[in-house]
């Protein structure tokens, strides 16, 4: 009811049939002369419930999702017990005798009457009589104000309106019907109603803390730091197992929004509460997209923001979620379109809370606008364009003296520059950026990241960003994981330089980018960052801070219980968990890396089970990934695939891109290790496939598919073509810098040349890998080397089998700790032809020392179905057991052996679900 | 074409029967059409022709070749029916209702009607009821607007009408004026496809009601969909293609029909405004001008399209003849959107940006979806130097109608002004593609391409070229054309296009800087290329000009002299400063 109210006044509130519905609830509860109990009511514990039930709905009155009226008859139906027909019927007919303004005019007259003067202090104990300073008290107050303060239309309106609001309600089949037609069965009511309810009660809490910070100055732009985060940790996006609440959210509010956004106060006032309430709903509409990706259905969500857009068409922000929404779904044009549409209309002001006081507003903040186009156009593949604008946005943020901006899009760019391995930065990062190196251009583009990446970690310290100093802290972290950092000056008094990477520097800026969420803890409510419009809270309601209700409420399915509205929510935004959540996904990254098995499992353990809510989607696909890989290597393949099917279920559709890759590798080894050469090549062809894509090209997908090509030609020993593939490779890696990648090439060509029988030309490969693990902290790979090495060694000649062995002796505690059951297997079987080559060792003294090791590999190479090197560990075993004359031993090994060489010529499929 | 006295027949009928139906609009426009019609000087006196003395000498001056009245053979038009009046019985309660529909009580009017079945009381009952419903939404839309805009207000009558009007079709108990309402209704109601079969059936049956043809017009979004409509031959829909042209932007097309028309509608004003309009959209600014004059003369109270004769004469920055339009449209009616426009052109020629803006708001408020208005506001934005603003309002333009170059056009430019070339290249990208023909928007995009922190001279180059190819009035391209090519050390392509720059320059007469750097870069080109003779000419012609050029191609002769008279080569120009 506009044009009633213009100045800002207590019109901040607006008169609407759910109202109405609840102003009748309220009367029946206290309605005057009547004793204590009154009528309908039989007793005082039922006459406190529907007490309790008002005080909650009065509460939740301002969102914009009010519920229609057959779902509050569902309500009452819960607490009203044995009063329920009552109740329903009492409000209904109420609501249908509404027929004329006068009608309404009277109604509110009587509403007055329940109300208590303002001096009623002496009260008749008989008597129920509200208090006008009582919660119910000040709702019904300010019913009656926003009913005075209508226009006449404005009555005309509301009657027309609540007309409406009766007939769905009585007609309530359409209800369902529009649930069909959405495609949902209606099970889900309850759970949309939960999902309303859950809504409701967190913005409550938020606007409240909203209002506190209002006068504060707040931050800065509200999508930013989680585009921000969602990027540092990687590109793509993945899909959530079950697209559940958020897009049946989405849907209902379509329903909702059609009458009840009219209804809604549109009115302004300090608080703009409509305004503030829709920003609010589609923030949380933001994030659900963020966190599901492409799983979030794209039309339905379309169909409510255009019908936002109807209904408010100054709101600008809806053209943002549609970029939003286009993006997520891959429409790059009109994703495109609707970011161009969205800051045209905003200028980039609207919903940045922070705009700088100094007369900065006549020439709006185009700069986030090049922002985000950037992070789009890194988010559609097209890095250099992106790159180009980002340095634009550079640029007019300096002019502007946007220093907030110019810490997001320097991090923008450092993640730009990391996740894209430009061979030279040379002639896209010009002048604008010499100001800030203070080196010229002559860097390399991993200095450049660097000086980058400490420039906009400072920027962000002394803006006190505490999330981008967070991802500019995992950012840091990862660039210290792969490179070592050399001094920047060419000239001038040397450091000393140090050639290794710095295992704790990464462990220093992991640890401090989690100190965040301390932050958090104790600042609690004046940290709103991100989050003074964010509706991204946590949804841990179940963890300790939510109450017993409502666990014993999700027990008993009783969903849409409203004593929901009481619990707590945890103060931390869900930007900001994303963020330390994946903290811990570097970490298991990172240990990795290292060569800490057991740690990178338990961090991915903790990321899964801790963060799974906050994660998004794509992070949640990586984890699952890593444990994945971590099966197969640790388990074998049986227990890998049957995970593989259990996340292939949970992250359907969309985005499965990570969990096929994974699918292709792990088919791909096991196709290696059964000898299905053919199979191997058909995956390792598909994977060369993806990683070809036409959307942006994925370096390590890239290396990933060559490295498996090589491996393939390596297989069916054409040495050469392998070779010839891995040096290619390493050129590649080395050109891009992927240090770590560069290791592993060496060490497969190393295995090339051994294999090929050149164990003399092999050698300086292992030993540069060696080095190169050496210097970047690789120790898994390290071991892994030093076994190659042994082996090497080996291969030169029995009287070079002391040498491997001490080198393997070495490895050992490294590989039985943290190695997987293939390179375990391997150290065993190569232990054990040192021992049998070694001319002065002699089977018959000895014979366990050589028969555990190749016992152990077979048992371990079971599990893969490693034919070949099974065969090589029963072949060794049958001579053994031949040496010392027994003979039966030596028959089951030796037919095991050969078992094992005719599977490995006749490799078969057996039932392979996976294969398609 | 039919003859003129069948036309004229025809038309006499149409407005009768439309005015009966209360569809005003349309009958207003017959009529113009009718009056429009040449008499036979023979049969009237002159006083009878005293109407049309539009025939004045000016117009028949710009009408450089006369226009062959006959149409093109082989095209059969079909000859409609006159229709048959039917009701004679309920006679008195239609009077009634038309009565109530004149005053404007709509309810009033459908409720008279409410048991009568004759096609013309259905239709205008239905047409009142959809009117009443159209008033009611326009005072709602006031009633329910908040600080997020208007809110959804709906003609709540469109329902019943639809439905209505749709049984009845079903049940082929329609006429043709009741198919137009339903083509109306559906079109409201966004059912686009089945709005245009309708609409089509209804101009087929019945040509003559120009409200029809224009609602199908703007459902004409496309030449193919144009293509695809199933319309009969009859002279109406010359007119209606003409308008269809316009608006999908092939002026010459358009322009050609309306000439083609106006050999039997001799002195239509429709006409000539629109042949004005469309020759605005080519440029012809004084040909606009003398139309525009002409037509005020004729109609002095006109207020439609006198927004396009305001733009003329603020782009001939004619500030008196200007005001006078002006006075003379707010004297005539005040509150119409064209007015508010004209007067908003005036203040901004003044340079009183603040003023125009508000009467640019005036009439944005009259009319929401006044495309020209948010565009020049938004010019009125950049000369203020509020570029958010002026962003917000082309962009405005830019939704009611994606096709609006200029305001694409603009939004390039208030971004190219705030420093993000980069971000502006997106619209000028868009503005081009939107008019392909006009080389000031290949320029801008160029201009953008060169800025410095792009720095993109290729596709520069390419965007010139295009501008070149268009008519560039201003002869910006090719200057620039030779010169990014000189800097690029491309002397051949420079040479090409100093050349053509000279030549251009010869043919138009003008001198300037650009003629003697280009003379210059000729002379030493050539004579770099031994090619004395050519760079001879240029010297001698640069040797016309005073300042440090003329010794520049002193010395350059005397070298070449050097070198032609079998000296050792030796530069003279190194000894000069």
């Amino acid at each position: 009811m506009a044009g009633v109210v213009k100045a800002p006044a207590p019109g901040a509130f607006a008169i609407t049939p759910h109202k109405v519905s609840l102003c009748i609830l309220v009367h029946t509860y206290a309605s005057p002369s009547q004793i204590s109990v009154p009528f309908p009511f039989s007793s005082v514990s039922q006459h406190n419930r529907l007490g309790l039930y008002l005080l909650a709905l009065t509460k939740s009155c301002d969102d914009i999702l009010e519920p229609k009226l057959d779902q509050l008859i569902n309500q009452l139906r819960e607490i009203g017990g044995l009063l329920d027909d009552w109740l329903t019927d009492h409000v209904t007919s109420r609501l249908s005798s509404l027929s004329a303004p006068d009608d309404l005019f009277n109604f509110f007259n009587e509403l007055r009457e329940t109300l208590g003067g303002p001096d009623s202090g002496v009260m008749d104990d008989d008597q129920v009589i509200l208090d006008p300073n009582s919660n119910l008290g000040m709702f019904l107050r300010r019913c009656i104000l926003a009913f005075n303060l209508l226009t006449f239309e404005g009555i005309c309106h509301l009657l027309t309106n609540i007309g409406i609001y009766c007939k769905e309600a009585i007609s309530s089949s359409s209800y369902e019907h529009r649930l069909d037609d959405s495609g949902n069965d209606l099970e889900s009511l309850s759970e949309y109603e939960n999902m309303d309810l859950n809504l409701v009660f967190k913005k409550i809490n938020e606007e409240m803390e909203a209002r506190k910070k209002a006068t504060e100055q707040v931050s800065f732009h509200l999508h930013l730091p989680k585009d921000l985060s969602t990027l540092v940790e990687d590109v793509e996006v993945f899909a959530d197992p079950k697209p559940e609440h958020n897009e049946k959210g989405g849907e209902s509010s379509s329903y909702a929004s059609g009458d009840l956004l009219r209804d809604v106060d549109p009115d302004g006032g300090v608080f703009l509460r409509t305004n503030w309430q829709i920003q609010g709903y589609l923030m949380e509409q933001a994030d659900a997209i963020e966190k599901h990706g492409s799983s979030f259905t794209f039309n339905a969500f379309e169909l409510t923001l255009r019908q936002l857009q109807k209904l408010a068409p100054e709101f600008h922000r809806v053209h943002f979620l549609r970029y939003l929404n286009n993006l997520y779904h891959d429409e790059y044009f009109s994703a495109l379109e609707n970011l161009h549409r969205y800051f045209d209309y905003s200028a980039g002001t609207e919903g940045f809370d922070f705009v700088p006081p100094a007369g900065s507003n006549d020439f709006g903040r185009f700069e986030i606008a090049l922002l985000c186009l950037g992070m789009m156009q890194f988010h559609f593949g097209h890095p250099k364009r992106a790159l180009e604008v980002l340095t634009e946005a550079v640029l007019v943020s300096q002019q502007q003296c946007n220093d907030t901006c110019l810490a997001y899009t320097l991090a923008a760019i450092c993640n730009l520059l990391s996740e894209i391995g430009f061979s030279t930065t040379s002639g896209i990062l010009g002048s604008p950026f010499s100001p800030m190196t203070n080196v010229g251009t002559s860097l390399s583009v991993q200095q450049q990241l660097f000086v980058l990446l400490n420039g906009s970690l400072k920027k962000a310290e002394s803006l006190k960003l505490k999330q981008l100093i967070a991802a500019n802290n995992l950012a840091m972290a990862k660039f210290g994981l792969t490179h070592v950092q050399r001094p920047l000056l060419s000239f001038g008094p040397k450091i000393s330089m140090k050639l290794r990477t710095c295992p704790i520097v990464v462990c220093k800026e992991l640890r401090s980018g989690y100190h965040l969420i301390s932050d958090f803890c104790c600042e609690g409510s004046t940290m709103t960052t991100d989050g003074a419009f964010s509706t991204a809270w946590l949804k841990n309601l179940q963890k300790p801070m939510g109450s017993l209700v409502m666990s014993q409420d999700n027990g008993s399915g009783n969903n849409s219980n409203p004593f929901l509205f009481f619990t707590q929510p945890s103060s931390i935004p869900g930007s900001v968990l994303q963020l330390v959540g994946s903290s811990y996904l570097h970490r298991a990254t990172a240990w990795e890396m290292y060569g800490s098995a057991p740690l990178a499992r338990v961090n991915a353990l903790v990321y899964a089970t801790c963060f799974a809510d906050a994660s998004s989607s794509s992070d949640a696909v990586v984890v699952h990934v890593k444990l994945i890989q971590h099966l197969a290597a640790f388990k074998g393949y049986k227990e890998a695939f049957a995970a593989l099917k259990i996340a292939e279920e949970k992250f359907l559709c969309a985005s499965k891109s990570r969990i096929l890759i994974l699918k292709l590798q792990l088919l791909h080894e096991r196709a290696l290790h059964r000898g299905h050469l053919k199979l191997a090549q058909q995956v390792c062809d598909e994977l060369g496939v993806l990683a070809s894509s036409v959307t942006s090209v994925d370096l390590e997908l890239k290396t990933e598919a060559s490295l498996r090509h090589a491996r393939t030609l390596l297989a069916a020993k054409q040495f050469s073509q392998a070779a010839a593939v891995a040096h290619s490779l390493f050129c590649m890696c080395y050109k891009f810098n992927l240090q770590v990648e560069n290791a592993t090439v060496l060490l497969l060509l190393a295995e090339i040349h051994m294999k090929s029988g050149n164990a003399v030309v092999g050698l300086p490969y292992a030993l540069a890998s060696l080095s190169y693990c050496q210097s970047f902290n690789l120790d898994l790979l390290k071991a892994s080397a030093t076994l190659t090495l042994a082996e090497l060694w080996l291969s030169l000649g029995s009287n070079h089998s002391k040498t491997a062995l001490t080198l393997l002796h070495g490895a050992f505690p490294m590989i039985l700790g943290h190695g997987g059951l293939e390179l375990c297997a391997r150290a065993y079987i190569t232990e054990a032809k040192c021992y049998l080559s070694d001319p002065s060792f002699s089977v018959s003294d000895n014979p366990e020392l050589v028969l555990d090791p190749l016992r152990q590999a077979a048992d371990e190479l079971q599990a893969l179905e490693y034919h070949e090197l099974m065969a090589e560990a029963f072949y060794l075993m049958a001579i053994v057991y031949g040496k010392l004359g027994q003979l039966q031993q030596r028959e089951e090994a030796a037919s095991s052996f050969k078992n094992h060489i005719v599977a490995l010529d006749h490799p078969h499929d057996a039932d392979d679900p996976f294969l398609s | 074409m039919s003859s003129k006295e069948s036309c004229r027949n025809e038309l006499r009928t149409a407005i009768r029967q439309l005015s009966d139906r209360c569809l005003y609009s349309a009958s207003k426009w017959a009529a113009e059409q009718l009056v429009g019609i040449e008499q036979d000087p023979a049969k009237f006196t002159p006083s009878n022709t005293r109407f049309q003395r539009g025939s004045s000498s000016i117009r028949r001056r710009f009408r450089t070749n006369e226009i062959n009245s006959t149409p093109p053979t082989g095209v059969a038009y079909v000859s409609t029916p006159v229709m048959e009046e039917d009701e004679a019985i309920h006679g008195d309660f239609y009077l009634l209702a038309k009565s109530y529909f004149d005053c404007r009580e709509y309810r009033r009017a459908a409720h008279v009607l409410r048991d009568q079945t004759g096609k013309k009381s259905v239709f205008l009952r239905c047409y009142a009821l959809y009117l009443a419903g159209e008033k009611r939404k326009e005072e709602e839309t006031i009633e329910l607007e908040g600080p997020l805009g208007k809110s959804d207000a709906v003609n709540r009558e469109l329902v019943s009408v639809e439905r209505e009007l749709s049984t009845l079709s079903k049940n082929n108990m329609i006429d043709p004026f009741g198919l137009y309402l339903y083509g109306l209704v559906l079109k409201e109601k966004g059912n686009e496809n089945l709005a245009r079969k309708v609409l089509v059936e209804s101009v087929n049956s019945y040509p003559w009601n120009w409200s029809a043809w224009s609602e199908l017009q703007s459902l004409c979004t496309t030449v193919d969909i144009l293509n695809s409509l199933n319309l009969s031959n009859h002279w109406m829909k010359e007119f209606f293609l003409a308008s269809v042209y316009q608006e999908l932007r092939m002026h010459n097309e358009a322009l050609s029909k309306y000439e083609n028309l106006q050999g039997t509608f001799t002195f239509s004003n429709y006409l000539q405004a629109q042949i004005g309009k469309t020759q605005y959209s080519l440029r012809e600014f004084d040909q606009v001008e003398v139309i525009f004059e002409d037509l005020l003369r004729n109609d002095p109270y006109r207020v439609e399209d006198m927004d396009t004769y305001s733009n003329v004469l603020y782009t001939k920055e004619y500030f008196s003849a200007l005001s006078y339009l002006a006075h003379r449209v707010i004297m005539t009616d005040k509150y119409r959107p064209e007015s508010c426009c004209i007067i908003g052109n005036y203040y901004s020629l003044k340079g009183l940006h603040e003023k125009s803006v508000m009467y640019f708001r005036r009439a944005l408020k009259l009319n929401k979806k006044y495309l020209s208005a948010w565009t020049l506001m938004g010019h009125e934005y950049v000369e203020m130097k509020n570029t958010p603003a002026a962003v917000d309002a082309y962009r405005r333009a830019v939704d009611i109608n994606p096709r609006d170059y200029r305001a694409w056009y603009g939004l390039g430019q208030a971004y190219e002004m705030i420093g993000m070339p980069h971000y502006a290249l997106h619209y000028f990208q868009k503005s081009v593609f939107f008019q392909p023909i006009d080389s000031r928007l290949w320029i801008a995009m160029a201009q953008c391409y060169e800025s410095e922190q792009l720095h993109m001279l290729e596709e520069a180059i390419k965007c010139y070229k295009r501008a070149a190819n268009c008519n560039d009035t201003e002869a910006i391209a090719l200057h620039r054309l030779a010169e990014l090519h000189r800097e690029l050390g491309q002397p051949e392509e420079a040479a090409f296009y100093y050349k053509k720059d000279l030549e251009r320059m010869e043919a138009e007469e003008r001198e300037g800087p650009n003629t003697v750097e280009a003379l210059t870069f000729l002379a030493t080109h050539y004579k770099t290329q031994k090619r004395f003779e050519e760079a001879e000419v240029y010297c001698t012609r640069l040797l016309d000009y005073t300042g440090p050029e003329r010794e520049t191609a002193k010395s350059l002769l005397r070298g070449m002299r050097i070198a032609q008279s079998g000296f050792p080569s030796m530069d003279v120009e190194h000894f000069h400063p």
